[in-house]
């Protein structure tokens, strides 16, 4: 299993950006709907004190949007 | 020193087909930009681009990148912080800390969301202050939330949320929604959504997150609280010009003045798409318009090269 998460939402534009990014780089991530799992997405507000979406998880590290630069800081 | 003949800022639909365009006429090009796509990102179903019936804005960014790396067009993601003139060249300064030189530059850096500049927005920015009610909405499940703003991505903003939030609070500025007829008659019938017309959110409020909006009536100034977990913003959008200096001109919308050619006042600046003040912004004429800039581009280029072997 991977040790990189992905929370996302179905309409959410940039999660789609997102997954795609890390798909075309050969990253293998699991992936939490935060529409219909509300535990995980309270789990994701705790964590990153933040109520927004995408949000990528490393370890104890995160992104909060889709923000190439810091994805590649924290996936290397 | 490497100098392009043509910087592009921006990978929208102006600056993607600005450099397949001089690519083909032969110009040695780059682009520069913070993401690929821009605002047809966060757009969900178009229907109004040629050639594709119904398409969403990812699918049709994607078809756009494959075009520009089939031509291969160089991209550099990073943001520019600055852009300057000195001689016959342009200078852009990037966040990257790179200066990349160009003969010719068009800036296509499209339009971001404008912000309320009201206080506790840039304190709750994703604590609650959103301006993406169909990334973020589904967060919302069963709290209140207001929505800023009175046109159709407000109310369509509005609409959005009545499938998650308890209650919705819908401020306009204005005594009247400009929303499309449809829209607000959809918005009439949804229980959930309380609107307040002439109503503005002077102040965002909370602890860790949200907790409250102050809300002004514009006519009476009379100020109250309303308890919202959520605050949409959809005021509409400002360009991104911040790396531009004054000497570009630019009109009220600090949108930047282009001709018919899409020159600027500074002559081998172009501009292009939502950041020019090409009226009607929408996808198909950005792309219009980034192909007229290329092609004007690459003229301005030979003029230069006739004159100065006369």
């Amino acid at each position: 299993m991977s040790d990189v998460t992905v929370y996302t939402t179905p309409t959410c534009p940039w999660c789609t950006r997102l997954k795609n990014y890390l798909k075309e780089k050969g990253v293998d991530f699991n992936e939490v709907d935060v529409s219909t799992d509300y535990d995980s997405a309270m789990k994701m507000v705790e964590l990153t004190g933040q109520r927004s979406v995408p949000v990528l998880t490393k370890g104890d590290q995160y992104v909060v949007g889709f923000n190439p630069d810091q994805i590649d800081r924290i996936l290397q | 020193m490497e100098v392009y003949d043509l910087v592009i800022i921006g990978a929208g639909p102006a600056g993607m087909t600005a450099g397949v365009f001089a690519i083909r006429k032969g110009l040695k090009t780059v682009i520069v930009s913070e993401d690929i796509g821009g605002q047809v990102n966060w757009t969900n179903d178009i229907e109004n681009y040629m050639g594709f019936g119904e398409i969403d804005g990812q699918s049709l960014v994607r078809k756009f990148e494959e075009q520009v790396k089939e031509h291969r067009v160089m991209v550099k993601l990073t943001a520019v912080r600055s852009l300057k003139k000195e001689g016959e060249l342009f200078f852009i300064r990037t966040e990257s800390e790179e200066t990349i030189t160009g003969k010719t530059a068009i800036i296509c850096s499209g339009k971001r969301p404008k912000t309320l500049n009201v206080p506790g927005e840039e304190e709750f920015r994703n604590k609650g202050v959103s301006y993406c009610s169909t990334c973020d909405g589904p967060l919302f499940r069963g709290v209140p939330v207001a929505v800023v703003g009175g046109g159709n991505s407000a109310v369509k903003s509005a609409l959005d949320l009545a499938h998650y939030a308890s209650e919705i609070h819908l401020f306009s500025l204005l005594s009247n929604l400009t929303a499309d007829a449809i829209l607000v008659e959809r918005l009439q019938r949804e229980g959930k959504i309380k609107t307040y017309l002439g109503h503005t959110v002077v102040e965002i409020k909370g602890g860790q997150a949200v907790e409250k909006v102050t809300v002004e009536r514009v006519d009476t100034k009379e100020r109250f609280e309303v308890p919202v977990q959520g605050v949409f913003v959809e005021i509409g959008l400002i360009p991104n010009t911040d790396f531009v200096d004054d000497t570009v001109e630019r009109n009220e919308l600090q949108e930047i003045m282009v001709d018919c050619l899409c020159r600027t006042n500074i002559p081998g600046l172009f501009a292009a798409g939502d950041v020019s003040s090409v009226p009607e912004k929408q996808i198909i004429i950005a792309a219009g318009e980034g192909a007229k800039a290329a092609i004007q581009a690459w003229e301005y280029l030979l003029k230069r090269s006739d004159a100065s072997a006369q």
